[in-house]
């Protein structure tokens, strides 16, 4: 008997004439590992919250969904709290005890189980999910994916039989991500719970699912194995948005218009291109053909900056530490940026590209060193000059900016101490929303939109400071592939306006096709900085997927589409 | 080589062991801390309790005394400094309060204003300063061995939903802070609330910080809620979880403090150990049960000290003297 089972399923909220689901059949099987993707507002969240009785989003909904043969919201209290899992995408939010131990048996609480036997499950599942060294610790003490690994486990600790999740990896970065992933794909195989979670980040889940589904303004596009989504996305006139979101290997692939059994893994992909290329003949690394000049514009790369423009950003041997007693954050850290270029900063967890970004803002002080922008020295004295139409930075939670209750008097917010007209203060908030593309959001509350809408909202309010530098901390969290573009995009057009942009990321792919220039930090200093090709194309293990894949015959190539290129050039 | 400098280390650490223990504070590593809550609780509820109703100077000496070691050794020697300096202060602004507004007893120093300042009304202001201070220093030490998860604990039995209103305000009070520090952030990039700005600007930005937090706040307690109902809350028969085991250690430790507790207890309250500022000093003069009472309560507050000074120099023995 199939776990689940939406039969004719349509649904629309509360107030709203709008179906966000329209006419959904999908079955999943028990033991079944099952990802849902789509665009953000395609109405993933709404069909996940259909399983939960108490999650279930006010409205009308029409046709059934079951749950083993049983209707969900027949289903007893009990038996839905237990056997069906449901995980959030803020890792914060969803906690609610201080210490990890009670929150991993808060569950069991609530079903009233003795202390003897809470202990004993409590200890499995700490076991499994090998939390011993931090079981004791207080939340606060927590990285954002232990929070999360905690709130998956603090629901498995309960036995349920589906576990069910969305967005689950949104707020993490790509390593704690990965691990998540894994530990999902562990309980799947080890365990058997069936999963069914949504997600904006193929390229790690797609090996691991046994069946993709695809969603589309309300409705199912497809529902079939990986290999055959990712050719389905990639064949047709035109592209679907979510192709953006198919792993590298997936994208190489259909670029190279490749037949039969698509590649997942970058494993895949090497041993799928070597075969292709060898029956070709090319065998060995390439070298480029053709001047600089013409490799750019065929890869449709923009020319970098020329390294000879003004500094906008320098920060020179600065120093910092949170505590006196504490270890160094930053340990001599250099660098200079030039005007009108696009800088990310790259690297791990924790090795102080945050607190670099604060530094530039002067959000800390430097003990040792210091910064300027734009000519201004960074120092406390000099505050208004600097934030006056110099420097701003975009906060990690959108949420940090949010004070009216439509997007649009939020950016008129913005303008509040601005000495102009209404009109023209009403002309240039129009003109925001329609760069941000959120004019048809325009009267919407901030805490409405989508993550990505919301990011976009909390952008537009800080450009309309006509900031010429701006600073970003992990802009691309949480957008999903389509969103990112789009943002690629508005950052684009800003730097063609001269805007500098200086960013701290990790999403290597983003920064790889868009960025002017890459730093690698670790360790509290900066250790090599370069354009994206160089830069990429020298690191073997800390570079893009697509890189991996073909760096034994194309070292410099760093993203798909120059993948893509230079093979099609060799086979010719 | 490793035998060398394993000798080494067991040497230099036998030879200050005892001193340093009182220099860095065991804090949550005290022997004391691993007893149950229960025991811990009576333990010091009976020190602090009698405390509260002590005005003999023998046994204000020995609070006094008893509280400075053990919060020393729970707090290392910085303790000390703090103490004896809270000690001091209050005895003297104590002293002098009570000296010249109060002016009962017979034993006239001299005259101020024409207002009587007499020894009794000194001595029982530097009394009531000794009981205050030993409070407080017990009261320091209390916090230390008492964590917030063993009041959640104890109160989750009395009153569970108490114990879960607890432990989630110690999750969310640091959550707001952070929250907060990233709202001021957010606020001081758009150049609000910065150094320059004017007071009334200030304090506008304030308190739209607050705003922002409180409205962000409620957001996400929406999804605190779902993810509580997801998981059963509100379900008939909420049991409440701890890490806590009662053993015989325990079983044991409880029914000495009971023992003495109840013996100091009963000590005090049949006046044994009373004594009267005014008018003039009067001691009861000391019976078998002044002893007896002086006796069980000394060893309620060298209790926890020696259970922590047993547990070290068992460690030590253990891991430095094979």
């Amino acid at each position: 008997m199939e776990a689940i089972v939406f039969r004719d399923v349509s649904f629309s909220y509360a107030g709203s004439e709008k179906k966000a689901l329209k006419k959904i059949n999908l079955a999943i099987h028990p033991s079944e590992f099952t990802v849902i993707c789509g665009r953000s507002g395609c109405g993933k969240s709404t069909l996940l919250r259909q399983l939960k009785k108490n999650l279930a989003p006010y409205g009308k909904l029409e046709g059934e969904v079951l749950y083993y043969g049983k209707e969900i919201q027949n289903l007893k209290e009990r038996e839905s709290a237990a056997e069906i899992g449901f995980v959030q995408q803020n890792p914060d939010n969803q906690i609610v005890t201080d210490k990890v131990w009670h929150e991993l048996a808060f569950g069991l609480e609530s079903l009233g189980l003795s202390n003897a036997a809470m202990k004993r499950k409590v200890a499995e599942m700490a076991s499994f999910f090998g939390m011993q060294n931090w079981f004791q610790k207080s939340i606060q003490e927590l990285s954002g994916g232990q929070k999360q690994l905690l709130n998956l486990a603090s629901i498995m600790v309960m036995q349920p039989k589906v576990l069910i999740l969305d967005e689950p990896t949104a707020q993490l970065d790509p390593i704690a991500a990965s691990d998540f992933l894994a530990t999902l794909q562990k309980i799947n195989r080890e365990l058997g719970t069936a999963i069914l979670l949504s997600e904006h980040r193929l390229e790690e889940i797609f090996p691991m699912v046994d069946r993709v589904v695809v969603m589309e303004e309300g409705s199912i596009l497809i529902h079939d194995t990986p290999r055959r989504t990712a050719q389905f996305l990639a064949a047709g006139e035109k592209q679907n948005p979510m192709f953006y979101g198919l792993p590298s290997v997936a994208k190489i692939f259909s670029l190279l218009k490749g037949k039969g059994e698509c590649p997942l893994s970058v494993r895949e992909g090497r041993l799928w291109l070597e075969h292709k290329l060898e029956k070709a003949g090319v065998t060995g690394k390439q070298t480029e053909k053709g001047s600089e000049k013409k490799r750019i514009a065929r890869q449709k790369r923009r020319p970098g900056t020329t390294g000879k423009g003004n500094t906008s950003i320098r920060i020179r041997d600065v120093w910092f530490r949170y505590q006196r007693a504490g270890a160094d954050i930053l340990k001599g850290v250099n660098l200079e940026v030039e005007e009108g270029e696009w800088f990310c900063v790259l690297g791990g967890n924790g090795v102080g590209k945050s607190t670099t970004l604060k530094a530039v803002a002067g959000l800390i002080q430097p003990y040792r060193g210091y910064t300027e922008v734009g000519g201004i020295r960074v120092e406390k004295k000099n505050q208004k000059q600097l934030f006056h139409k110099c420097l701003a930075m975009l906060p990690q939670s959108p949420q940090a900016v949010f004070t009216e209750i439509t997007a649009e008097e939020e950016l008129l917010e913005a303008l509040y101490h601005w000495p102009l007209s209404d009109k023209e203060k009403v002309r240039k908030v129009e003109d925001m929303l329609e760069l941000m593309e959120l004019d048809e959001l325009a009267k919407s509350h901030p805490y409405d939109l989508s993550g990505g809408e919301q990011q976009r909202l909390a952008l537009g309010k800080i450009l309309l400071q006509e900031p010429k530098i701006l600073l970003m901390d992990e802009p691309t969290k949480g957008l999903d592939p389509f969103f990112k573009r789009k943002l690629a995009d508005i950052l684009g057009k800003l730097q063609r306006r001269g805007v500098t942009i200086f960013m701290v990321s990790h999403d290597l792919e983003f920064c790889a096709e868009y960025a002017d220039r890459c730093a690698l930090f670790f360790d509290g200093e900066i250790v090599g900085v370069d354009t994206p090709v160089a830069f990429f194309s020298g690191n073997s293990f800390y570079t893009t997927v697509a890189n991996r894949v073909a760096r034994q015959w194309f070292p410099e190539a760093v993203i798909c589409e120059e993948v893509a290129g230079l093979c099609e050039e060799a086979m010719m | 080589m490793v035998l060398y400098l394993y000798g080494r280390r067991r040497a230099w650490d036998m030879d200050v062991g005892e001193y340093r223990m009182f220099q860095d504070g065991l804090g949550e590593q005290a022997e004391f801390f691993s007893y149950h809550p229960l025991v811990n609780l009576s333990c010091f509820g009976f020190i602090i309790g009698v405390a509260m109703f002590s005005t003999h100077p023998l046994f204000l000496a020995l609070i006094l005394l008893a509280g400075s070691m053990y919060s020393a050794l729970l707090k290392g020697r910085r303790a000390w400094r703090t103490n004896v300096g809270m000690i001091l202060f209050m005895m003297v602004f104590m002293t002098l309060i009570n000296g010249l507004f109060t002016h009962n007893g017979v034993t006239v120093l001299f005259y101020l204003n024409q207002n009587r300042v007499t020894l009794e009304a000194l001595l029982f202001g530097m009394a009531s300063a000794a009981l205050l201070a030993g409070v407080i220093i017990w009261l320091g030490c209390f916090q230390i061995i008492m964590s917030s998860d063993k009041f959640i604990y104890l109160f989750g039995r009395v009153v569970p939903i108490l114990a879960m209103t607890l432990s989630m305000v110690f999750r969310f009070l640091p959550l707001f802070k952070a929250r907060f520090t990233e709202i001021h952030n957010g606020q001081k990039c758009m150049g609000r609330n910065i150094s320059g700005s004017s007071w009334i600007g200030r304090i506008r930005s304030f308190f739209k910080e607050v705003s922002i937090l409180i409205a962000w706040s409620l957001e996400a307690s929406i999804e605190t809620s779902d993810s509580m109902e997801a998981r059963g809350y509100g379900l008939r028969g909420r049991t409440s979880f701890h890490l806590y085991r009662f053993s015989r250690r325990d079983a044991v430790a409880l029914a000495v403090i009971g023992l003495l507790g109840v013996l100091s207890v009963t000590g005090c309250a049949m006046g044994k150990t009373a004594i009267y500022y005014y008018p003039g000093i009067w001691i009861k003069a000391p019976d078998i049960w002044f002893f007896i009472t002086l006796a069980s309560y000394l060893a309620l507050l060298v209790l926890p000290m020696a259970i922590d000074i047993e547990g070290e120099r068992k460690w030590r023995q253990l891991y430095f003297e094979t």
